[in-house]
């Protein structure tokens, strides 16, 4: 059984080993404790065959920096050592914050002790419970103790990251209460019959009192989330392990029923390639934008133009580490704004170009600077984000209409007066001529 | 025939009349020398550089003009202004100063005379101060005659009144607008005088070229028709008036309404309603004296004049119908803050809040006019003494302009030309009569030479007969035409020449030459004076660019203060092309034109509720401002701030009018008694109310102000207020740049945080702040039993 296991990793790993990268960089740090490496050789050895290049540091330990000269020195960070209190000066959470800030993928453990992480981890809006107090649930009856549970995928989680068909996955650590931030990527959450609290039963008098009190204080059900994915404005995606043993080979290797091998090997993959950008990775290529019946970009449009936008959108494909043209979003907006959206309608996929997404639509009647807007943000996705900056002018003085049917009778009034004055002219100079010939004097007047 | 001093008679009249012309045109030339000369004290003291605001929005658009060509700049859309509602520059704006400067530019260039636009702007406001000097000369002949057109134009080269706006780099409306007001004016009267329909054509076509170049185009609209107006009253009505005024106004108007910004507000609005009724009770007028010369009757007489009043009335009833129903603009604000000095700040924050815009402060007339300013009322009795028909133009222009400049400080500067027109008449007249060398004679002799000289009456320019004012013009022109040349100058070469005859006896007493001396010496020693009270005037007042600062170190050489153009360089080198930058609005045309970004709002105050956001912004704490500033985009944020070294014109001491704007918009957020202490004082140190220390405007101004007192007490220059001990913490924005002396300071606007926090909470937990343990929020209400 082992051997299979490891065969398809082998397998899996041979044909991704040429290719299967991260769409921003292979090198991986990971801080763990030097006599607990080999704990986690299976989560390890996957990382290597998907092509990653992990470096190891104690937490202790002053080399390899995590940042140098304000550059960081890897593409992701792992964090292992869950229970180490002191760290070397340069991870702290605040330039753990930095890393997120220039774009490093984490993976962060919490513990069951208060430790600089889960300071970190309330600024993600991640409430944990008080320390010493993991999650415990006595469902489903097992032999195992009731602080190690076996946590099946159910649709309230992130499928999209977690694979298919995964099996149940054997959790041991501290629960985490979701914060209102919609930044959170909750990827698997705690069974509902699940509370946290003091391993050996605790006093159910603090589970009363806050159950009294509407919930607030109660770490318990579904809501929960044991491990939890965020992904910052920017970009950059970190993932809060309720434990780091789900990750070790033990629970690996672990039955989690006669016959069936527990899913922590695979969802401990998954959760590192969502976070280490292999998946769900999209970007907007290009844009454009252009009147109808025109091909290149006008510097400034006019009010009412009919304009064209398009949005070229790419999908990172790990197998090939290549960005292929993706079409099957079918929410994406577009945005016409000037303060206030003026405009704002789908941008649905155009049928037969892949990855284009296009719509047509007026300008409005108002002059100012404008911005087309795509602004798609979903659970677990990269963010797409464009803003193109364009002026709608007025028309040119030349751009108005030049005879306008409603202004025909100032049109006849000034030809009338134009032709009338010729002819007063003329007739008042011949008279005038014909009367001084025969006698001098106004006597033109009279006629 | 007995003269005071000796004079050369046997000079043929030729001769004199070549010499006088002669001097008239040295003595122009040097006028415009000095007019333009005393003008680049702003050159020479600082560098070549644009002045001040509005000047730096012409310059940026003359630069457009003339690398664009004119039709781009009519069309031109600036996406930069006003971000992001942007501004339609081509209709909003008076072209004529660009459009001016563009067409020498390109003659200059076609000449094979490569000049940079920027001299052309920066000297054109001198230039034109030479050709103002020859417009006044040129109407003042009209009022007096050609010695008081000199002195007139000598007056007006150096009156401070008229420098203040037109130093080298001036580059601003009202440098070329002056000497098209002027001119259309002498125009105006040209064609009234002599009834010509080409002079008041001339007039139409330079009151465009005015009304293209300056919104105080308004004062001739309403100048010309309230004279031609008067005429009609005093029964003076004429043929040349009706020519005159027909010509100038139909053809005025209606090249007036070529200019986009003006457009059809010349038949729409209150302003021009003016022109227009006058044209129509001229037309009246005009109809009843051609019908009464056809009808002998007199009931008819009557019965016409009847009518004409009944027209009369239903004119103005349509009038006011046509106001009533909207389709005639009423009366704007601007023009309300004309009659009620207050209306201003009660209603409209923003024309009060701008300096020019407040009363004229006693001292400043003194300041701008000297002496001249006693001289001037006897110049408009002088007019009242003869009271042809144009000598009426100037008591009108007297009074109109002498109230109007009481009333708003930057309307001195209409006042100047009549007050240097009026002075000059006064003054030349004092001088004709005590240099006139003419000893009185017996009668017999005077009425015989009287006579002889009648013929140069009518050469003498005035072609009104006036049976009143003959004799004493004949006795005048007998005195001063023939014998002397005019001038001053010329009676002095006369007075020195040695004379062939030198018969003439030295009497004492009041004809004396002493008695002569005393006045003439008195009147030139004022001459003198004004003189160098006006290079003093122009050299430290007015010839500050307020671009760049100029103070003087200890030892009394000049220090030169740039933090402007350094902080704007700054903008323009370091932050990317397209970063909107929020300042108050007096910095929009100079961050425009220095450091090329766009701006939120600028000195082109067309738009009260964006200025009134910006107000609101800086007036609020930061994270009310916050959501204000990511909504427009802002990256960078301005400040101007004195309290380093004392600069008052800083925006703390700004800061009660963009409270008070923004109150205007949003009364229920913004109040102005909140940024005041209890006791109504508005401070700053200690005592400062808390919305007023919380202020995005105070915490951007005291931001580390206190590191650079190294722990002692910081003190503000400008309020002359110790700063508190612990001086404000910014969250949302971050301090970019600060310059040399404090007086700019830039601040970066955070973008949002990458984990969704608020920025207080984000800089606390930078800070190494440990964040409130929370639980978990209750998902269902609790039951209550």
């Amino acid at each position: 059984m082992l051997s299979l296991r490891k065969l398809i990793v082998l397998v899996a790993g041979l044909a991704s080993l040429a290719s299967a990268k991260s769409s921003t960089g292979n090198s991986v740090l990971v801080v763990v404790e030097p006599k607990r490496q080999d704990d986690f050789s299976i989560f390890f050895d996957g990382l290597k065959k998907r092509g990653f290049e992990l470096t190891f540091r104690g937490p202790k330990d002053a080399t390899p920096e995590l940042i140098e000269f304000d550059v960081p020195s890897f593409n992701h960070v792992i964090v292992l050592s869950a229970e180490t209190k002191n760290y070397a000066k340069d991870i702290t959470p605040q330039s753990l914050l930095g890393l997120l800030k220039s774009n490093t993928n984490l993976i962060l453990p919490l513990s069951t002790k208060t430790t600089p992480l889960s300071a970190l981890a309330a600024e993600f809006s991640l409430i944990l419970p008080p320390p010493g107090t993991p999650l415990i649930s006595y469902f489903p009856k097992r032999s195992e103790p009731a602080s190690l549970i076996p946590i099946k995928p159910s649709k309230h989680d992130d499928l999209n990251i977690i694979s298919k068909n995964t099996a149940p996955i054997w959790f041991s650590g501290v629960p985490q209460a979701l914060g209102n931030n919609p930044l959170l990527v909750p990827i698997l959450h705690a069974p509902a019959e699940s509370f946290a609290s003091e391993v050996d039963g605790g006093s159910p008098d603090a589970l009363v009192d806050s159950a009294e009190k509407g919930g607030e204080g109660l770490w318990a059900g579904s809501q929960l989330g044991v491990v939890t994915g965020f992904q910052t404005l920017n970009g950059a995606r970190i993932t809060w392990l309720g434990g780091v043993d789900l990750l070790k080979d033990e629970l690996a290797q672990k039955e989690i029923s006669p016959g069936v091998k527990s899913g922590n090997a695979q969802f401990a993959q998954d959760v590192a390639a969502w976070t280490f950008q292999e998946n769900l990775v999209l970007r907007i290529d290009k844009v454009e934008h252009h009147r109808v019946n025109a091909t290149g970009p006008s510097e400034q449009y006019t009010n009412n133009d009919q304009l064209v936008y398009s949005a070229f959108v790419d999908k990172y494909n790990p197998q090939t580490g290549e960005w292929e043209r993706y079409s099957g979003l079918n929410d994406l907006q577009l945005e016409f704004t000037m303060l206030d959206p003026h405009i704002r309608t789908a941008l649905p996929p155009v049928k037969g170009t892949p990855g284009k997404y296009s719509v047509t639509f007026r300008a409005p009647d108002r002059h100012g600077v404008f911005k087309f807007v795509v602004d798609w943000k979903r659970k677990g996705w990269t963010y797409l984000q464009s803003s193109t900056t364009v002026p709608v002018v007025p028309p040119r003085h030349d751009g108005y209409p030049r005879f306008l049917s409603a202004a025909w009778p100032y049109y006849a009034g000034a030809i009338s007066t134009s032709v009338s004055f010729v002819l007063f002219c003329t007739i008042w100079l011949a008279g005038e001529v014909r009367e001084s010939s025969k006698k001098p004097g106004k006597a033109g007047k009279s006629e | 025939m007995n003269t005071a001093y000796p004079v050369p008679i046997d000079v043929p009249k030729s001769t004199i009349r070549n010499t006088a012309s002669l001097l008239r045109i040295v003595a122009l030339s040097l006028i415009s020398g000095a007019a333009i000369a005393s003008r680049l004290f702003a050159v020479i003291n600082f560098e070549s550089i644009i002045h001040e605001f509005d000047p730096w929005f012409n310059y940026r658009a003359t630069r457009i003009l003339a690398a664009k060509g004119f039709y781009e700049f009519w069309n031109w859309f600036d996406p930069t202004a006003w971000y992001p509602l942007g501004r339609v520059v081509g209709g909003t704006v008076y072209p004529g100063l660009m459009a001016t400067s563009g067409v020498i530019y390109n003659v200059l260039h076609a000449l094979n005379m490569p000049v940079d636009i920027r001299n052309i702007c920066v000297l054109l406001a001198p230039g034109f101060s030479a050709f103002t000097a020859w417009a006044t000369y040129m109407f003042t002949k009209e009022m007096k005659d050609e010695s008081a057109g000199l002195l007139a134009a000598a007056l007006i080269g150096i009156a401070p009144g008229y420098i203040s706006r037109s130093v080298a780099g001036s580059y601003d409306n009202e440098a070329i607008a002056i000497f098209l007001l002027m001119f259309t004016f002498y125009c105006w009267i040209k064609a009234l005088k002599q009834g010509s329909a080409l002079f008041g054509t001339i007039a139409a076509v330079f009151y465009f070229y005015m009304v293209a170049a300056w919104g105080g185009y308004v004062f001739i609209t309403n100048m010309i028709p309230l004279h031609a107006l008067v005429l009609m009253l005093m029964n003076r009505f004429s043929n040349r008036l009706y020519v005159a005024y027909c010509s100038w106004y139909a053809i005025g108007t209606l090249a007036s309404m070529q200019v986009p910004f003006v457009g059809f507000q010349p038949v729409s609005t209150s302003e021009h309603m003016g022109a227009l009724g006058v044209f129509g009770l001229l037309q009246i007028i005009a109809f009843i004296r051609l019908v009464r010369s056809h009808v002998s009757a007199k009931q008819f007489d009557q019965l016409l004049s009847g009518v004409g009043v009944l027209i009369g009335i239903l004119g103005a009833l349509a009038f006011a119908f046509l106001t009533y129903k909207g389709k005639i603009a009423p009366w704007t604000g601007r023009f309300y803050s004309l009659w009620d000095t207050a209306y201003a700040k009660k209603h409209i924050p923003i024309i009060a809040s701008v300096s020019e815009h407040q009363p004229t402060a006693w001292p400043s007339f003194f300041m701008d006019l000297q002496f001249l300013i006693f001289a001037f009322p006897a110049g408009v009795i002088l007019c009242f003494k003869e009271l042809r028909d144009e000598h009426l133009f100037v008591i009108i222009y007297a009074i109109m302009a002498s109230y109007f400049a009481g009333v708003m400080v930057r309307l001195m500067l209409t006042l100047t030309p009549v007050v240097c027109v009026a002075s000059a008449v006064a003054l030349s007249s004092l001088l004709d009569t005590y240099i006139d060398p003419t000893e009185p004679r017996p009668e017999v002799e005077d009425r015989t030479d009287a006579v002889s000289e009648a013929g140069s009456v009518a050469t003498n320019g005035s072609s009104t007969p006036h049976p009143n004012g003959q004799s004493k013009k004949a006795k005048k022109a007998a005195a001063a035409a023939p014998q002397t040349p005019k001038g001053a100058l010329g009676d002095f070469i006369a007075a020195t020449t040695p004379t062939p005859k030198g018969t003439a006896p030295r009497q004492k007493g009041i004809f004396g030459i002493d008695a002569r001396l005393v006045v003439i010496i008195n009147v030139l020693s004022m001459l003198f004076f004004f003189v160098f009270h006006c290079t003093w005037v122009t050299s430290n007042a007015y010839s500050s660019p307020s671009v760049v600062l100029a103070s003087q170190n200890p030892d009394g050489s000049q220090h030169i203060i740039d933090d402007f153009r350094e902080a704007y360089y700054w903008l323009r080198m370091n932050t990317p092309k397209d970063a909107v930058v929020m300042s108050w609005w007096d910095y929009g045309y100079q961050i425009a034109g220095m450091a090329d970004r766009p701006t939120l709002v600028d000195n082109n105050t067309w738009n009260n509720t964006h200025i009134a956001t910006v107000g609101r912004a800086m007036a609020s704490s930061e994270e009310n401002a916050y959501p204000i500033l990511r909504k427009h985009d802002v990256d960078y944020v301005l400040v101007i701030f004195g309290g380093l070294i004392g600069y008052s014109g800083d925006d703390i001491n700004k800061f009660l009018w963009m409270v008070r704007i923004a109150q205007g918009v949003w009364p229920d957020e913004i109040q102005e008694s909140n940024y005041f202490t209890p006791q109504g004082e508005y401070r700053i140190d200690d005592r400062a109310s808390p919305i007023m220390k919380n202020s995005l405007m105070y915490k951007m101004s005291y931001y580390r102000f206190n590191e650079l007192f190294g722990g002692g007490q910081g003190q503000d220059r400008v309020r002359q207020q110790p700063v508190p001990k612990v001086g404000p913490t910014l969250d949302y924005i971050e301090e970019a740049f600060t310059s040399e002396n404090w007086i700019v300071r830039i601040f970066q606007v955070k973008k949002e945080d990458p984990l969704g926090r608020d920025h207080k909470s984000a800089n606390a937990f930078a800070q190494g702040k440990k964040r409130k343990h929370s639980k978990p929020a209750p998902r269902r209400r609790a039951l209550v039993a």
